[in-house]
């Protein structure tokens, strides 16, 4: 059996009056690259925030084990890696200074940064561009940057938020080789995405996320088992066939809402 | 605010430092510009002032003498560069009075050119002579009043002339009249404070507007973007998935926004010195300034940096974007310049201790005893552990902002 890596037991999470989660239970364990998959405000980034301690759980409990023993998320941080979704590059620094300023605060020597950063950025294709200066990267460059950061510190899991969003064909795929490799070798890596057809073929569970709540939990095979369905497709239509969910505005102060209505023309 | 890895704060802060420094527009505003500002104040704005002055001094302009014109002030007219033209003085209700003149001054469209007219009236009197006299010109046109300012000139040596005849003729001198009990010898010698001392006064008038003026202003644009401007363009997500504590993440850049504003400070500094050694060469000593003086010195600066820029960065933090934030911390500043320029008055001869416990206020009056020696242990007992407090309490406040869940919103 493989090891328990993050626990999230019965999570509820809410932003005011907003219920992002409702009763979240499910499990990470070493060697698998699970899917999150969902539509835009399913509370598939809020799940992985709580994964990686950026959002603390308004009930319920996010844990992380080292060792066969539970500890504070915070506490597993150096074992994880997060390509967010607005990858999150200094403009003035290189690709490989961008890297190595957070391997650096993962406490790794930046010898061991770069023999890991430069294994990781051959199977991109991306050595010639790490002594780059990040302006100006295409969408691709900055999303490989992110990633080659979240590996560099060798994390024991790897956190990707939508990592092929917005990329082209050629980048996707080297992108979903990497996640597939690293699967491969052990790893584990929990992956968001719209993207079905990718999930299937990356991933080795799925999860899929619907108005905060998870609607199903196990492998492509186990999900058409469940649903009746002969594909992935029908199957999440099937598990998500109630509305989603209306986003609310953001919120604002009584006084700056009171301003913004005071100065807002009415349209007729 | 748990355990602070001081590795982590430091490579925080010197990554910020170095973001900094590829910027030359950061450079140029937070080190060049406090650099040149003074001497381009002191230094270039009189020198160019100077140069525009010589070129209308080079302008030969024509001036209309109504009334009777003695030979002095005619020579005196002269060497003003001015050309005269004399004609007879019609009747007014009184010199200053231009008539019909008024058009021949402001008019564009009479063939000849008149600058300013010069009105002289005979009058009786004791002196060797008297006389009334009145400039006619028109102030919004620079040649006309470059013209009344070189006749005035002219008018006014005539009037040393007159006023020493008048003298002669009654066997008085100058100075018995208008200087009969005089100081003896240099007055500079009379006065028992050291050089060194007279300049460190001076800067006791300088230091705290510099320090609250340029703490205050250069911290803003690097807490906006070390805080709005990361969540804005997205990078504090990715920062704050590292194990560094937040706690460690606001120190660090505190440092680096405090070495900036140092820098900027400093810069001032000798920018500021420079300019008054340019103005006057050889004529200023060293400031003297004892070493507990230096300290306390260096402990208020330190305090006042501490409490400016992290009650800064823990506005930036709450602010929704860079433009918030920076619509927030533009007028903020006057809330450290007000009451450091206010406490630059308070006469510290029988000060009341309770100065010394107010924000800021405290900060000032202990800078300006410093520099001019004065040490009363209650002073300083007050200002250091009041502004301990207040450093600690901005800390806390900054670093509960920087706990907020809402910092990892990207607000791209």
């Amino acid at each position: 059996m493989s090891e328990l890596l993050l626990n999230v037991c019965d999570v509820t999470k809410t932003f005011s009056e907003v219920t992002a989660l409702q009763n979240v239970d499910v499990a990470f364990h070493s060697g698998e690259v699970v899917g999150l998959v969902g539509g835009n405000g399913a509370g598939k980034t809020t799940l992985l925030r709580l994964l990686c301690g950026l959002y603390r759980p308004t009930t319920g409990k996010v844990q992380g084990t080292i060792g066969g023993d539970a500890v504070d998320i915070h506490t597993m941080r150096e074992n994880v890696g997060v390509v967010p979704e607005a990858t999150g590059l200094y403009a003035r620094l290189t690709a490989w200074e961008n890297i190595r300023y957070h391997s650096r605060l993962n406490g790794v020597d930046d010898e061991m940064a770069w023999t890991r950063t430069e294994r990781f950025a051959k199977l991109l294709n991306f050595e010639q561009d790490l002594h780059r200066s990040t302006r100006g990267f295409s969408r691709g460059m900055r999303q490989k940057t992110a990633l080659l950061r979240a590996l560099s510190h060798g994390p024991k899991i790897l956190l990707l938020d939508e990592p092929t969003g917005g990329l082209d064909v050629t980048s996707a795929r080297m992108v979903r080789k990497l996640v597939r490799k690293l699967g491969d070798e052990g790893g584990t890596v929990i992956y968001s995405t719209h993207n079905l057809a990718e999930a299937e073929q990356v991933c080795d569970r799925i999860v899929i996320i619907h108005n905060g709540t998870i609607r199903a939990n196990g492998t492509p095979k186990s999900l058409l088992e469940n649903s009746n369905t002969n594909n992935l497709e029908e199957a999440y239509v099937a598990l998500t066939e109630d509305e989603a969910r209306i986003q609310p505005p953001d919120e604002e102060g009584k006084i700056a809402g009171a301003w913004r209505r005071l100065l807002t023309r009415r349209s007729s | 605010m748990g355990r602070i890895h001081l590795s982590r704060v430091f490579i925080v802060a010197r990554k910020e430092l170095i973001d900094f420094v590829r910027d030359w527009r950061t450079v140029l505003a937070m080190v060049l510009v406090p650099l040149m500002i003074f001497p381009a104040i002191f230094i270039a704005l009189p020198l160019f002032l100077q140069g525009e002055a010589a070129e209308l001094s080079e302008y030969e302009l024509h001036i209309e003498v109504q009334g009777d014109l003695s030979e002095n002030l005619s020579s005196y007219l002269e060497m003003e560069n001015l050309n005269v033209m004399q004609v007879n003085l019609s009747q007014h209700e009184s010199l200053s009075e231009p008539g019909d003149d008024v058009y021949r001054l402001n008019s564009d469209s009479t063939p000849e050119v008149i600058h300013a007219i010069l009105r002289l009236e005979r009058v009786d009197s004791n002196a060797s002579e008297s006389w009334n006299y009145a400039i006619l010109s028109d102030s919004t046109d620079q040649l006309s009043w470059e013209a009344r300012t070189r006749t005035l000139n002219a008018v006014l040596t005539w009037e040393a002339d007159v006023i020493n005849a008048t003298l002669a003729d009654n066997n008085l001198t100058r100075e018995e009249v208008f200087d009969p009990i005089h100081w003896d010898g240099d007055q500079g010698k009379a006065d028992v404070a050291s050089g060194g001392e007279v300049a460190a006064m001076g800067l006791a008038m300088f230091i705290p507007i510099l320090v609250a003026m340029w703490t205050a202003t250069a911290a803003i644009q690097p807490s906006i973007d070390l805080t709005a401007g990361e969540r804005e363009r997205g990078t504090m997500e990715a920062l704050l998935c590292t194990p560094t504590a937040r706690s460690e993440l606001l120190f660090g850049k505190w440092l680096a926004v405090a070495t900036v504003a140092c820098v900027s400070v400093i810069g001032q500094m000798v920018g500021l010195l420079f300019a008054i050694n340019f103005l006057t060469p050889g004529a200023l000593d060293a400031p003297t300034i004892s070493t507990s003086g230096i300290i306390l010195l260096m402990l208020s600066v330190i305090l006042f940096a501490v409490f400016v820029v992290a009650i800064e960065l823990a506005v930036a933090v709450r602010a929704h974007s860079v433009r918030e934030a920076g619509s927030i911390l533009g007028p903020m500043v006057l809330v450290f310049i007000g009451p450091t320029l206010f406490a630059q008055f308070v006469n510290l001869e029988g000060i009341e201790a309770w100065w010394f416990v107010l924000p800021v206020f405290n900060i000032t009056l202990a800078m300006r005893e410093a520099l001019m020696g004065i040490f009363d242990p209650m002073h300083i007992f007050l200002w250091i552990s009041t502004s301990l407090t207040y450093a600690i309490g901005a800390i806390w406040w900054a670093s509960k902002q920087f706990n907020r869940e809402d910092l990892v919103e990207s607000l791209s």
